[in-house]
């Protein structure tokens, strides 16, 4: 394994925060699955395949996190709105505290690494 | 791009093949979601190409899938509780069925009968007893009381039968509604994009 290629590493890091970064994209708005993937699109560490996105929405749905209702849609076939349950904003909530927690121990030893 | 062009179709066929560890409803959402995709993506200015080499190839994105919803533990507790919430489901309606069909039957039967023959009858003795008291009866007709309580008496066995008729009509709106409320509904419901 080379250590200067993260890959492994960083897409299990990713999973986790991708979960997430999409009920926090729908936190506001409804939103559907093109909309969603767009937004995980380009480049960076949280970039995200639609293999990837789309999975993962339809895992929300049947934790319960999230429910779809369909909308017409200019471009053809009705689109699959995505939005947050009330199981899915205290989900939301959870997971913002462990990731502030996690960050801050994280930073906690990057702290103690430098002063020694 | 519309929903019958031949490429997307093979692509989506074969993405439901793969999918076949997933429930038929999962299944018909996840093509639904995929079909979408692909549509705003050319609707967006992408190639079909360019968007289905994106997406990769049918049997992957399927498995992709399959390890999201099958191979994570609470997936695998959540379907352990759902199985016998459905069959408990069917359990339910068939009880209520069972419940409900004698008695149903009983009600239906006497409602109609009663509602037919009192209508027909009452409408009977109040035309008798106009005939009665306007001119001769035919000779097949015996009547015992004075007209005036035929045409009195008709009105009233009409009314009985009409409101037996009504009752019918509550009733099956009754056992209609019952039945709809324990039968599973359609999970998909328009409304407001805004949460």
């Amino acid at each position: 394994v080379s250590p200067s290629a993260p890959g492994e590493w960083t897409s299990q890091l990713r999973r986790g925060i991708l979960e997430l970064c999409i009920l926090l994209v729908l936190r506001r708005n409804a939103s559907y699955g093109y909309e969603i993937v767009t937004t995980f699109g380009g480049q960076g560490p949280l970039a995200a395949g639609e293999n990837t996105v789309y999975p993962l929405l339809r895992r929300l749905k049947t934790e319960g996190f999230l429910e779809t209702f369909a909308k017409d849609s200019p471009a053809g076939p009705p689109r699959q709105y995505y939005r947050l349950t009330s199981v899915g904003r205290r989900r939301l909530a959870v997971l913002e505290r462990e990731w502030a927690e996690m960050v801050a121990a994280v930073d906690r030893y990057m702290d103690k690494g430098d002063a020694s | 791009v519309t929903e019958q062009h031949p490429v997307v179709e093979r692509y989506l066929n074969r993405l439901q093949e793969h999918l076949d560890k997933l429930t038929p409803e999962e299944r018909k959402e996840v093509v639904n979601d995929i079909r979408s995709h692909l549509a705003e993506s050319v609707a967006a200015g992408r190639t079909l190409d360019a968007a289905l080499e994106s997406l990769g190839p049918a049997d992957e994105l399927a498995r992709a899938y399959a390890v999201e919803l099958l191979i994570n533990p609470r997936q695998v507790a959540d379907a352990a509780v759902r199985r016998p919430s459905r069959v408990s489901r069917f359990l339910k309606v068939a009880g209520l069925a069972a419940i409900l069909s004698i008695p149903t039957l009983v009600i239906v039967v006497t409602l109609f009968a009663v509602g037919v023959s009192f209508t027909v009858s009452g409408l009977a003795v109040f035309a008798a007893g106009l005939i009665a008291a306007t001119g001769e009866l035919p000779y097949w007709i015996q009547m015992d009381v004075p007209p005036i309580f035929a045409i009195l008496l008709g009105p009233v066995l009409m009314a009985a039968g009409i409101l037996a008729l009504i009752g019918l009509g509550f009733y099956i709106r009754f056992v209609t509604r019952a039945m709809r409320a324990v039968l599973p509904k359609g999970e998909i419901l328009p409304g407001r994009i805004t949460t």
